[in-house]
């Protein structure tokens, strides 16, 4: 079986949510001694950008998204030890901390980006909601974070956004961790304003903006 | 501000200033991008010249021409007044009765609500006597029809502070069919808690339910909330219930849950008022969600288009949601008047909506 044909097994198996599949898919591919970074690459990861593609349009859902993702996870965890210095070029974004912010409870949008995060690569620390500022930045450092969101749904506690900026400055964090702020009333230009380093419009936009900005 | 431009708004209620020619630019875009993402007609060249017209009013405040007037529902109870302005009030406390009579005699409300301060069903049943003797009292006194107002906030229902598991946590976990199951359980379990607090408050004397912020927690939270309409109709052929919508498209945090064989997750505008309809609503509030990084011209294309097809499917009055962050208006505590103007007028004479 050509390397093509696999990756297009495994781009079925993702779309397709078959777990069984992508997991033979990954085996085969160690049996033939294809490029399995490719197969990663060209393969899982192009059915799951077309599920996100699908979850944008909103012909597919959350639990969707998760399927496909477990099975795509399936595959690679099965490729992981064979990559070796591979992995480094894999997707392996590192630590994300998300959290809604202190004095606000919402957190259905907050969970849909960490799982769009999930997908795409980070290994995302989810802290909950209503999180106090100095526990935000005390997880970012203790996780040793690439980087850390922070939702806001009202205008009224956005402003912590602001108040987390300094606390980063303060503790010497800002600069080694990117700190990502979105939530309905955030804009770019809050973003801006605030000196956070990513503003996402929506989970997908977080997801795309942050591995850009990961991956440099 | 050169003579060729106007004051408008952007989404978070920024002050700025555009041409006409990037007003109308916005106006398209917005339209487009509702009628991309809904499949439904863009407005028209006619409808987009009217909109251009009323934003770019030089007056602060507009109104609907004379002869367009439209009826007033107003949600959230007395919330609007008794919430802090982190709960879309204004912080000035006061009654429920004297809350009811200061919309009805001095707001011009048309409808009124009763709300528990929670404004959910779930806490709703614990004080649900108290809440009967309330409505009986100010029932002597309002002329207007007087409602019940509550969310069905299934959110409630779900750890930690219900009992069923939080699908946030479960799918987080990969634990997926669990995660639909307890949605699902979760969504019988909101259904009876309506049909036993509406019964108990349509028996106090209420003209009617309105459920607000419909589908907040997603797909179960919407089929939970319609079964609990259609055995509240059941139990009262008179009553008047509103079924008012979370969003503009039903989130699938469940994925696949039915309504009368329907799957309701990804439903527009156009689409949930036929499934609120079946359910036995008398009257749908559409909502259209705000985008705070877009203007207000972009915004309220955008609205306008997804309500004036929900209008046009609907066979029952449709009210549209105009307030902090829906209906074309910047997401703000306190909504700007020139915006609020501007989007109620537009609702009524492009969308022909028959109610805000």
């Amino acid at each position: 079986m050509t390397q093509e044909e696999l990756n297009e097994r495994a781009k079925k198996a993702v779309l397709t949510y078959n777990i069984n599949e992508s997991k033979k898919v990954a085996q085969d591919a160690l049996d033939q001694k294809v490029d399995i970074v490719d197969l990663i690459q060209n393969g899982f990861t192009v059915g799951i950008n077309q599920v996100g593609d699908l979850y944008e349009q909103k012909k597919l859902f959350l639990p969707h998204i998760m399927a496909a993702a477990n099975a795509m996870n399936a595959g690679v965890d099965i490729l992981t030890p064979h990559l070796g210095d591979k992995a480094k070029t894999a997707d392996n974004l590192g630590k994300f901390v998300i959290c809604t912010i202190e004095g606000d409870i919402h957190s259905i949008g907050k969970d849909i980006v960490a799982i769009m995060l999930k997908v795409a690569g980070f290994d995302v620390v989810n802290l909950g909601r209503d999180i106090p500022l100095k526990d935000i930045a005390k997880a970012a450092a203790d996780n040793n974070a690439v980087a850390v969101g922070t939702s806001a749904l009202m205008t009224s506690t956005m402003v912590n956004q602001k108040a987390f900026e300094e606390i980063m400055k303060k503790q010497g964090l800002k600069g080694k961790c990117l700190t990502n702020v979105g939530g309905a009333p955030v804009t770019q230009q809050w973003a801006d304003e605030i000196g956070a380093d990513v503003y996402s419009e929506n989970a997908q936009d977080c997801a795309a903006k942050m591995v850009k900005a990961v991956k440099g | 501000m050169a003579a060729q431009e106007f004051y408008t708004r952007m989404g978070d209620g920024k002050r700025v200033t555009m041409t006409k020619e990037k007003i109308m630019a916005d106006l398209q875009a917005g339209t487009a991008d509702a009628a991309d993402m809904g499949t439904i007609p863009a407005l028209t060249a006619d409808d987009l010249e009217r909109l251009l017209d009323i934003i770019c009013d030089r007056n602060r405040v507009v109104a609907v021409e004379p002869g367009n007037e439209v009826v007033l529902t107003y949600d959230i109870g007395q919330l609007d007044f008794t919430g802090d302005n982190g709960n879309s009030g204004n912080g000035v406390d006061m009654g429920r009765l004297e809350a009811a009579l200061i919309h009805e005699r001095a707001l011009g409300a048309d409808t009124f609500e009763l709300a528990h301060s929670d404004y959910s069903i779930k806490p709703v049943k614990p004080v649900i006597s108290m809440e009967m003797q309330t409505m009986e009292e100010i029932q002597q006194e309002i002329i207007a029809p007087f409602f019940y107002g509550a969310m069905p906030n299934m959110g409630l229902y779900y750890a930690p502070d219900g009992p069923y598991g939080n699908p946030a946590d479960l799918m987080r976990e990969f634990k997926i069919d669990e995660s639909m199951q307890q949605s699902e359980l979760a969504a019988e379990h909101l259904a009876r808690d309506i049909e036993y607090v509406g019964n108990k408050i349509m028996a106090a004397g209420a003209d009617g339910f309105d459920f607000d912020t419909m589908a907040s927690a997603g797909d179960a939270d919407f089929v939970g909330g319609l079964k609990g309409v259609e055995a509240l109709r059941k139990a009262n052929p008179l009553a008047y219930i509103n079924t008012g919508m979370a969003g503009e498209s039903v989130m699938g945090i469940h994925g696949g849950i039915e309504f009368h064989g329907k799957t309701v997750a990804g439903l527009f505008p156009h689409q949930q008022v036929k499934v609120c309809e079946e359910a036995g609503a008398n009257v749908f509030g559409a909502v259209c969600n705000t985008n705070t990084s877009k203007s207000l011209a972009w915004n309220m294309a955008r609205a306008v288009t997804f309500v004036k097809e929900c209008v046009k499917q609907a066979s029952i009055p449709v009210h549209c949601d105009l307030g902090m962050g829906v209906g074309g208006i910047p997401m703000f505590e306190t909504p700007p008047i020139d915006a609020v103007t501007r989007a109620s007028k537009a609702m009524v004479e492009i969308a022909k909506c028959d109610g805000v």
